[in-house]
């Protein structure tokens, strides 16, 4: 199999091609028309990622009966643990309808009232959520092609290339066999929007294989709130289908209420203390645990009553068709999603390399707008999609606006090395599955008591397992690119694995969604900071940065 | 998920090459056969039942056919016994 190999270049390269990388790409071109935009996508632009898998929901603030600082107390208070950046949650809540307007010009759906508002749900005390329909992608990668964004499918990106701490391209390689390019791109700003970390978990969640990340920490990037990609959801024993609302009304195997009363506010998405019931239901042996609605169910049939959505109308009757068939009763237990995003960025979403920003699901606990939690959906529903299109917003403007200078150059050299690198899997007599080394950061990264309630001894039992995880994906072989990529993302997942489970043990307190068994309080002291986690030749190092809580209007509680 | 046992069914008579099901795949389950002008359902194993494929052929070429006990949850039932 001949390999060819290319060179492009542009001014601003856009690393994946989901709701995150659309925005960036179209409101870079929108504010400086002049630049030259690509994007490269994994999978297909408009198609891929996850902004059409799901909920389809929106995050709406009724800004004319709260104000922002409304929702930011109650936010710090009660999911963010005062380890938020709270200026940038009040800017996100500040252009909530700006976005939506925004959105609306690229022509995406929103359905709306005869009145024309959009049709609202209330999701907690501040917040409600309106509906969006689910080819939204595909709505704005036409915007994109429109202004004359270039787009090419079917490509992974593999490294970024820094010099000096300033970005100069990055590496690309296609995953069809009909095509086997290797890209050298040299770019004079670059943005990372390949989503989170999901461990291939999750079916819906499946595309979030944190090779963006992992590239970005390989150049040396900063990680920020690692230990915050522990996300897990109730499903169905049935189906594995997620149950949104279900933390109200967990019961165990005596009919007792478990999770009765445990947060102030009922609260549409679930919190890791629920997670935690489940698990000490199941060892007290007062398991399993079943959802019970009582007589109403109002929560369950609420949803998408009102809300049309003719393109996704389709995709949602195939998935309820399948959940029909297989849920016979309403046993649930925790599936872990992760959604590590842990990219540090600042407030125009650039990282710690000048030109290289990362935005979305790569960057949202990075960015530290949520808090002690994970993120998305952070506690905080419809808040996935709205905060890519926020930090796409931000980022495009961003790097519309920035003087750049031509990147240093990418040798020849430098192009062979990393496809001798990118490529060895495919030419190894023997070696490794992929999969033998996805298996075990499952089996360590899944169990509800080793990554969400967490204790010094569960964790020595997960390292474990990551680390002869890391042993076999030292040693890989692949078949073809289809496998060649599967490779990369596993090696991809125990950097994340080892990544949360570094920064979980430094954490020695409890705080928000961050559980220990053996540090149950909070611990202001000592823990008000954010864990920076970096690759210094090779090896792991952690710092810690303080939040700077004395500048910000929400404070912490005063003691008694 | 990994090592499932979902399947796809096919009816290439119904399939007018238009691609969508091809492009719908986000983790490149499916390939394109350029010269019979169908989709090549390359990677079932790696299938996470999303529905994608199916909803948007507008034919009903295609029927995901789903296996969730195959899918393993990997938390520690057996020591909660
Ligand atoms: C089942 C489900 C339901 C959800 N429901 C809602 C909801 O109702 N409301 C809401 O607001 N949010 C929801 N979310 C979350 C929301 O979809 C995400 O937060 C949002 O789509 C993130 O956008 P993104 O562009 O940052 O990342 P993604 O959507 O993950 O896009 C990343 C893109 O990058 C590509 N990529 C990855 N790696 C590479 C690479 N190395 N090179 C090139 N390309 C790469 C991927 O293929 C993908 O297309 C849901 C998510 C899921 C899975
Ligand atoms: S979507 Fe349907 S008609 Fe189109 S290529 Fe796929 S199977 Fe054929
Ligand atoms: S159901 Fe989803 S994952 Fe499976 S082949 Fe179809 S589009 Fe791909």
């Amino acid at each position: 199999m001949d390999l060819n190999k290319k060179n492009l270049s542009c001014d601003l390269l856009i690393a994946g091609g989901g709701i995150g990388g659309l925005v960036a790409a179209v409101e870079a071109k929108e504010n400086n028309p002049d630049l030259d935009v690509l994007i490269v996508e994994k999978q297909f632009t408009g198609y891929g990622g996850k902004a059409n898998k799901g909920g389809g929901v929106l995050q709406y603030f009724q800004l004319d009966k709260i104000t922002p600082m409304d929702f930011l107390k109650f936010h710090v208070n009660e999911i963010g643990g005062y380890l938020g950046d709270q200026e940038l949650m009040l800017k996100y809540v500040e252009m909530n309808h700006e976005l939506l307007q925004k959105m609306d010009a690229w022509g995406i759906v929103m359905p709306r009232n005869e009145e024309g508002n959009y049709f609202m749900m209330p999701t907690g005390p501040f917040t409600c959520m309106i509906s969006v329909d689910l080819d939204l992608c595909l709505k704005m990668r036409r915007v994109a092609e429109k202004l004359g964004v270039r787009i090419i499918d079917k490509v992974t990106v593999t490294d970024f290339v820094v010099k000096d701490n300033t970005i100069c391209g990055a590496f690309a390689y296609s995953i069809l066999e009909e095509d086997n390019t290797f890209y050298t791109i040299s770019a004079k700003q670059v943005v990372i929007a390949t989503g989170s970390q999901n461990y291939r978990v999750g079916a819906m969640w499946s595309s979030g294989r944190g090779d963006g990340i992992a590239a970005a920490y390989r150049a040396g990037v900063e990680m920020r709130n690692p230990e915050f990609g522990n996300f897990s959801q109730l499903i169905r024993v049935g189906s594995h289908g997620e149950v949104v609302f279900g933390e109200n009304f967990m019961y165990n195997a005596k009919n007792e209420h478990v999770t009765e009363n445990f947060t102030d506010h009922r609260q549409t998405d679930i919190c890791s203390l629920a997670i935690r019931e489940w698990y000490v239901n199941m060892v007290n042996g007062t398991g399993p645990i079943h959802l019970d609605y009582g007589p109403d169910k109002r929560d369950v049939k609420a949803v998408n009553q009102d809300w049309q959505r003719p393109y996704g109308q389709r995709f949602r009757e195939c998935r309820q068709e399948f959940t029909n068939q297989f849920d016979n009763d309403l046993e649930v237990v925790p599936l872990l999603i992760g959604e590590q995003s842990c990219i540090k960025v600042d407030h125009d979403m650039a990282t710690s390399v000048k030109g290289l920003y990362a935005i979305g699901d790569a960057s949202y606990c990075g960015s530290c707008a949520p808090g002690a939690v994970p993120a998305p959906p952070a506690r905080n529903r419809g808040s996935g999609i709205l905060n890519a299109v926020f930090a796409g917003v931000l980022c495009g403007r961003a790097a519309a606006a920035a003087e750049t200078v031509a990147p240093a150059e990418i040798t020849e050299a430098e192009t062979d090395a990393c496809i001798e690198k990118t490529y060895a899997p495919l030419y190894k007599e023997e070696g490794h599955n992929a999969k033998e080394v996805i298996e075990l950061i499952q089996q360590a990264m899944c169990p509800s008591e080793y990554s969400v309630y967490m204790k010094a001894d569960r964790m020595d039992e997960a390292e474990k397992l990551v680390k002869q995880a890391k042993e076999l994906a030292a040693d890989l072989k692949a078949v073809d690119l289809h496998d060649l990529l599967a490779c990369h993302e596993a090696e991809a997942m125990v950097l994340s694995a080892e990544m949360h489970f570094f920064a979980s043990r430094a954490r020695k307190e409890s705080r928000g969604w961050f559980l220990r068994e053996d540090y149950p309080e909070m611990d202001n002291e000592n823990w008000l900071k954010w864990i920076i986690l970096k690759n210094v030749d090779g090896e792991m190092t952690l710092s810690t940065e303080d939040v700077p809580i004395e500048k910000y209007p929400i404070q912490l509680p005063k003691k008694d | 998920m990994i090592y499932t046992n979902h399947k796809i069914e096919f009816d290439p008579d119904k399939c007018v090459g238009c691609q969508l099901c091809y492009k719908a795949c986000f983790v490149d389950v499916i390939r394109w056969n350029y010269e019979a002008k169908k989709p090549i359902f390359k990677y079932v194993e790696d299938c996470e039942h999303c529905f994608y494929c199916q909803s948007v052929c507008k034919r009903d070429a295609i029927k995901v056919l789903p296996d969730p006990s195959s899918e393993r949850l990997h938390q520690h039932f057996e020591r909660y016994e």
